[in-house]
């Protein structure tokens, strides 16, 4: 299984990245990542002779992601409150409005974070995020529609309230 | 900022809290290691264990039979002359099967380490898979038959669905079914020597069957699997004569032998050592001392040392590599049993 090893360390750190991204918690990630590895060592002559090994286990990391957030409920660190929303002035405000993106985003249903880690992290083109995903393109656009709609308006409504306040 | 802008920021700017590659790359060793460690019941004088002892045999394994679509089990094998030099010994699965769907098939053939008992840590327990894609015009099913020494089956998790209990060739069980989602259908039955026996069929990606099918194929190929195995595989190289205290753990031969590979230690942790049919251009490094009359390569990377056996199949290299000492290597290689 040498060649296991290898394709391991040549792909962990992009793995580990990418199930952050779609975690949002580090432990998390690596309990993800580390059960895919196991599978993976366990069927490793079908995932070597795939077309693209990378590509499957990508797909095998996503499958558990969607399935395992759902069974680990409990586990999941919950999200406080976004922190205090940035203000134009604020020479740390791109720091914070990054903060508050990255709570905004942990709220998101988790086949729609799946779908906008997919486009803007792994920067996929939809078409491919639909093989991934085993869905038609069509109903990948509307999940990074919803997606997007619902962290335009979550912000939209932050900064109304903000401005009552103020 | 465009939130989309925003977006790819924030998780750039995140990149940083991706755990340790090295951190857990030692915990899924870990993990591996004490899958191995941890197995509920021994399994005594497993077919898997009498492998090095295989005398040399010409049985295609796997070979179906076309009017029946049965599985050879290679409970007649036919005895060749005796070459001269040591022939390449076949390799005998701890399980057979009795019935695949009907089609083409192309297997691989596994026998998986899975360490030793909680009773008997030092003795190696083995499981078996199979697999398998078998193609009918269209329909192409992959096919997994495997054992899970170290799962129950009221420890059985499917990716299809929540489970029902399942009677099949008088073994109980739990099953699940789901044609359009992962996993197909799957059912993990009761293993006479203890843990699972796992069956999983599903429509590749691109091809379709329908629920019952898949149903009715699952349940089929579970019914028919037997104990202890007599089907053999046929590798593309030996083993041959190993270091004392070594022992081979596990083995992956596909259909023809076209693919083989060994892995190679004490059983009980993690095998150090892997012998494996490369591809040419898979050869790096500098000229070492030959084996066996063949030119070899060897290379050393970070502790991780290879030596390749050039032209040892065929124009095939045969790569014998580890974290070990290079003498290792070449003790192992002087011993192949080589076409």
């Amino acid at each position: 299984m040498a060649d296991y090893e290898d394709f391991v360390r040549a792909h962990l750190p992009r793995l580990l990245r990418y199930a952050t991204m779609l975690t949002g918690e580090r432990e998390q990630a690596a309990d993800l990542v580390q059960d895919v590895l196991v599978k993976v060592y366990r069927r490793w002559s079908r995932v070597s002779d795939a077309e693209h090994p990378d590509r499957y286990v990508l797909r095998m990391v996503t499958n558990d992601y969607l399935s395992w957030r759902s069974s680990r409920s409990a586990r999941l660190v919950a999200v406080g409150d976004p922190p205090e929303a940035a203000r134009p002035d604020d020479f740390a405000s791109e720091h914070a409005a990054r903060e508050d993106m990255w709570q905004r985003l942990a709220r998101l249903p988790r086949r729609q974070r799946a779908v906008v880690v997919l486009r803007y992290y792994e920067q996929l083109a939809d078409a491919d995020i639909a093989d991934l995903l085993g869905c038609a393109q069509a109903t990948v656009r509307a999940h990074a529609r919803k997606a997007l709609t619902t962290l335009r308006n979550g912000l939209r409504l932050d900064r109304m309230a903000q401005a009552k306040e103020s | 900022m465009d939130i989309e802008n925003l977006i790819k920021d924030t998780f750039a700017a995140h990149e940083r809290d991706a755990p340790d590659s090295d951190q857990v790359l030692a915990a899924t060793r870990q993990r591996l290691d004490g899958r191995r460690a941890v197995v509920s019941r021994p399994l005594a004088a497993g077919a898997g264990v009498v492998l090095l002892a295989l005398a040399a045999v010409a049985v295609v394994a796997l070979n179906r039979p076309a009017p029946e679509n049965q599985v050879a089990t290679g409970a007649g094998p036919v005895a060749v002359e005796a070459p001269a030099k040591p022939a390449v010994a076949e390799l005998t699965m701890p399980f057979s099967l009795g019935w695949l769907p009907p089609g083409k098939a192309d297997h691989l053939a596994r026998r998986i380490n899975i360490g030793g008992s909680a009773a008997n840590p030092g003795t190696p327990v083995y499981g078996g898979e199979y697999l398998m894609t078998v193609t009918s015009g269209r329909q192409v099913l992959l096919v997994d038959v495997q054992e899970m020494r170290m799962v129950p089956v009221d420890e059985a998790a499917f990716k299809s669905g929540p489970g029902r209990p399942v009677t099949l060739a008088g073994r109980a069980g739990v099953e699940s079914a789901h044609s359009g989602g992962p996993g197909g259908y799957e059912v993990y039955l009761t293993h006479p020597e203890g843990g699972s026996l796992y069956v999983n069929v599903a429509a590749q990606p691109g091809s379709t069957a329908t629920e019952q099918q898949l149903i009715d194929f699952g349940r089929r190929v579970a019914e028919n699997v037997t104990f202890p195995g007599t089907t053999k595989i046929t590798p593309a190289f030996g083993l041959g004569k190993l270091p004392d205290g070594l022992r081979m753990c596990t083995f992956d031969v596909e259909k023809d032998g076209a693919r083989t590979s060994y892995s190679i230690g004490t059983c009980a942790t993690m095998p150090p050592i892997q012998a494996r049919l490369g591809d040419p251009g898979q050869v790096h490094g500098t000229a070492g001392r030959p084996v066996q009359g063949h030119e070899t390569r060897y290379q050393e990377e970070n502790g991780y040392r290879t030596l390749w056996i050039l032209k040892a199949v065929h124009d095939a290299p045969v790569a014998v590599a580890g974290s070990v000492a290079q003498t290792e290597l070449y003790a192992i290689a002087d011993h192949l049993v080589l076409k």
